[in-house]
């Protein structure tokens, strides 16, 4: 009896060794296939595939070493698209945490896991919050969904690759950057919350890490010296100008420019123009540029045409629209400046003009041959001042200035009612702080889904074959084999 | 190879000759058309990803009920100790009875075939991501079938074979539940490469991943080896 027991327990534990020994080895290779994977993206569009943008960023982060913890907030359960929304994310991040070491992401159901949203202070449904040490960037449904509006099939496009793609451009600049904003001749104010403010302007370029502080050009330092641009400066703002600048201020801006400064001037029809302005290259016309057809939702605000730059490229290729308040159209000189480079960035439609004056047309401005201009108007301008010019020290970087016949665009009032205005403001910022890299990572690849455009009837008619002509073939083989066999 | 291919006919002759396969066949359908006409309708995508993942899970319990009878049934019926007696290697008759079962996955899965032709009729599905929905569907299969088997082979029982079988596989299906919860990302990490969904998951998009191919192989041989062990364990018990 002994022997048996004995020989029982000699195989027993040879073999309970042998199986662990066999399933340690299996999770070996396994974690050796994982460290090495390879993936083949077989869908058609290969959605699946990420960008170079994308890949470059992540690879960039891994060498930081520094973790990147993505926490994505579920959409709303019942409505429409929440399947295919919370899917969507999910499925990027599943992509971006495969090609990163560092990058963690976690997926909570924002009705049950109410705590973790209080934590962090998350209020809307399908928020995705990108943390990086200390610095944190959320993203909302407008960032990673856009509505498709060239079909009802399909409802919308997912952007969520650019979105987050942007995001870690902006976790890798390395600190944040000063905007000045100049004041003291009325302009609209940085810490003003209501209509006429630039509150959420500082909220937006604060999410691009753009600290936003106000500039006084009139008072002299201790010493008596007269006043300059901060050092720091990524770049100064003049919008809204409702008096002229003193000499003072313009020796002070055009000293900034020399020294291959950015200039965002924000100009307003009927007021005071830099006396500079003329050396850029530009005139300020008189009148307002207005549309009939291209507005939103008045004659007095002109959707304009954007034109192919480093600054429009996100807006052209999302298609989101940007909105202008009666704005000052803006002309040419001829010839220009030396060493002055225009590109036009805002124009109007086929059916713009500068309007001047003279009877209406149904409670709205209409187009006088005799007293009007015809369009298209120009309404923007992306100017380069290059060194050796007449503005720009020959041994200084290129100054930009990026002058909008409109200040109004930045307060909050019109800022967030144009779809496309935050993103205007925010890739204007980019471009005149020389943040070129991340203006391209605001280039996302839309994705839709492939969709059936079913009939009511259609739907009914497929749930019938699915749920009864299949079983009902098999049950009735059965009942034939059954027969066959009956009696055997 | 002879004798696996012997037991390979006999036990797809076997399957089908009992009314069982039938109403297996018959629940299988039934479930994939309800999940295809839910999907459709819920998301309207020409797609069989909500339906293909529904079936995975599916099978997870369905399988295991498919395999219980291999080893139980012939130790329950006394067959099995004149296979083990007879000239038969081990690994031959293993090799039939999971080759067996993984054609009866196959034709499971053939009978689906008419809903990819159902989203070509109405849409335009993308072939490719359909493609690697049934290679991946078709890989778990052969997991849960290794799982299946071995736990045929731990007792006399068809029954308990059958809800031991399930209940090795339960751990694989709620790994990834879990890892929503837990906040430590170690554990989390490690309960997702656990995860069956978040291996079948790369397939249902479109993408065939290697470490996802190489999970689901290993996996099969794993429970292939233990059954092995636990039959040739019957010998010296």
């Amino acid at each position: 009896m002994n022997q048996i027991w004995r020989r029982r327990i000699a195989y027993g534990s040879n073999a309970t060794l042998v199986s662990v020994m066999i399933i340690g080895v299996l999770v070996l290779v396994y974690l050796l296939a994982d460290s090495q994977r390879v993936r083949w993206d077989l869908s058609a569009d290969a959605l699946n595939t990420l960008q170079q943008d994308t890949e470059a960023k992540l690879r960039v982060l891994d060498d930081e070493q520094v973790p990147v913890r993505i926490t994505a907030f579920t959409y709303q359960r019942g409505k429409d698209d929440t399947v295919l929304r919370d899917r969507a994310v999910r499925d990027l991040l599943v992509e971006l945490d495969l090609r990163s070491e560092v990058l963690e992401y976690r997926i909570v159901d924002f009705d049950r896991e109410r705590l973790t949203a209080e934590k962090l202070g998350v209020t809307d449904y399908g928020t995705v919050v990108v943390q990086r040490g200390e610095d944190r960037i959320d993203l909302r449904d407008r960032d990673m969904f856009r509505r498709n509006p060239r079909s009802a099939d399909l409802p919308f496009d997912f952007l969520g690759e650019g979105a987050l793609s942007r995001s870690f451009a902006q976790l890798l600049a390395p600190t944040r950057r000063v905007a000045y904003v100049l004041q003291g001749h009325g302009e609209p104010s940085p810490t003003d919350r209501g209509a006429t403010g630039l509150s959420e302007l500082v909220t937006a370029l604060d999410l691009e890490r753009y600290e936003v502080a106000p500039l006084d050009l009139l008072r002299t330092d201790r010493e008596g010296r007269g006043p300059v641009v901060p050092e720091d400066a990524a770049f100064v703002v003049v919008a809204g100008l409702r008096s002229g600048l003193t000499p003072q201020e313009d020796d002070a801006l055009l000293a900034y420019l020399s020294g291959g400064g950015s200039v965002l001037l924000a100009l307003e029809a009927g007021q005071a123009a830099p006396s500079f302005l003329p050396r850029l290259g530009l005139l300020q016309l008189e009148g307002v540029a207005m549309d009939t057809v291209l507005v939103f939702p008045f004659r007095d605000r002109p959707v304009p045409v954007y034109r192919d730059h480093a600054i429009t490229q996100a807006l052209r290729q999302s298609q989101k629209i940007s909105v202008l308040a009666a704005p000052a159209p803006l002309r040419a000189t001829e010839p220009l400046p030396e060493g002055v480079r225009h590109s036009p960035l805002l124009v109007g439609g086929r059916e713009s003009w500068i309007e001047r004056g003279g009877p209406s047309e149904g409670g709205g401005a209409a187009y006088q041959a005799e007293l009007d201009a015809p369009g298209p108007t120009l309404m923007a301008v992306a100017v380069d001042l290059l060194p050796g010019g007449e503005l720009v020290r020959r041994t200084r970087p290129p100054a930009k200035v990026l002058v909008v016949g409109d200040a109004e665009w930045l307060t909050n009032g019109l800022l967030l009612e144009g779809p496309g205005n935050r993103d205007l403001a925010v890739a204007a910022a980019q471009w005149l702080a020389g943040d070129e890299a991340r203006l391209s990572a605001t280039v996302g690849r839309p994705t839709a889904q492939r969709r059936l455009a079913l009939t009511g009837q259609e739907t009914e008619r497929i749930r019938l074959i699915s749920l009864l002509l299949l079983p009902g073939l098999v049950a009735l083989i059965g009942l034939f084999t059954w027969w066959g066999r009956r009696g055997r | 190879m002879t004798i696996a291919w012997a037991i390979f006919k006999k036990e797809l002759r076997t399957f089908f000759v009992s009314p069982l396969a039938y109403v297996f066949l018959g629940v299988f359908l039934l479930l994939a058309g309800f999940f295809f006409s839910m999907g459709v309708s819920l998301t309207g995508e020409a797609s069989l990803r909500i339906m293909l993942a529904n079936l995975s899970i599916s099978l997870l319990f369905l399988l295991p009920l498919l395999t219980m009878r291999h080893f139980a049934d012939e130790r329950r019926s006394g067959t099995f100790e004149l296979l083990m007696t007879a000239p038969v290697p081990l690994w031959a008759m293993l090799l039939g009875k999971w080759f067996a079962s993984l054609a009866l996955c196959v034709i499971l899965l053939l009978g689906t075939l008419l809903f990819p032709g159902i989203l070509a009729y109405y849409g335009d599905p993308d072939w490719g991501v359909i493609l690697t929905g049934y290679l991946g569907l078709l890989l778990a299969c052969s997991a849960f079938v290794s799982a299946g088997l071995f736990s045929s082979s731990l007792t006399d029982e068809p029954v308990a074979a059958g809800l031991i079988g399930v209940v090795l596989l339960l751990p694989f299906w709620v790994a990834g539940s879990i890892s929503e919860m837990v906040d430590t990302d170690g554990l989390r990490s490690a309960l997702r490469h656990l995860s069956l969904l978040a291996q079948i998951e790369p397939f249902n998009r479109g993408v065939i991943d290697s470490a996802a191919v190489a999970w689901f192989l290993l996996v099969t041989f794993g429970f292939l080896f233990l059954t092995w062990r636990s039959i040739e364990s019957r010998r010296w018990r």
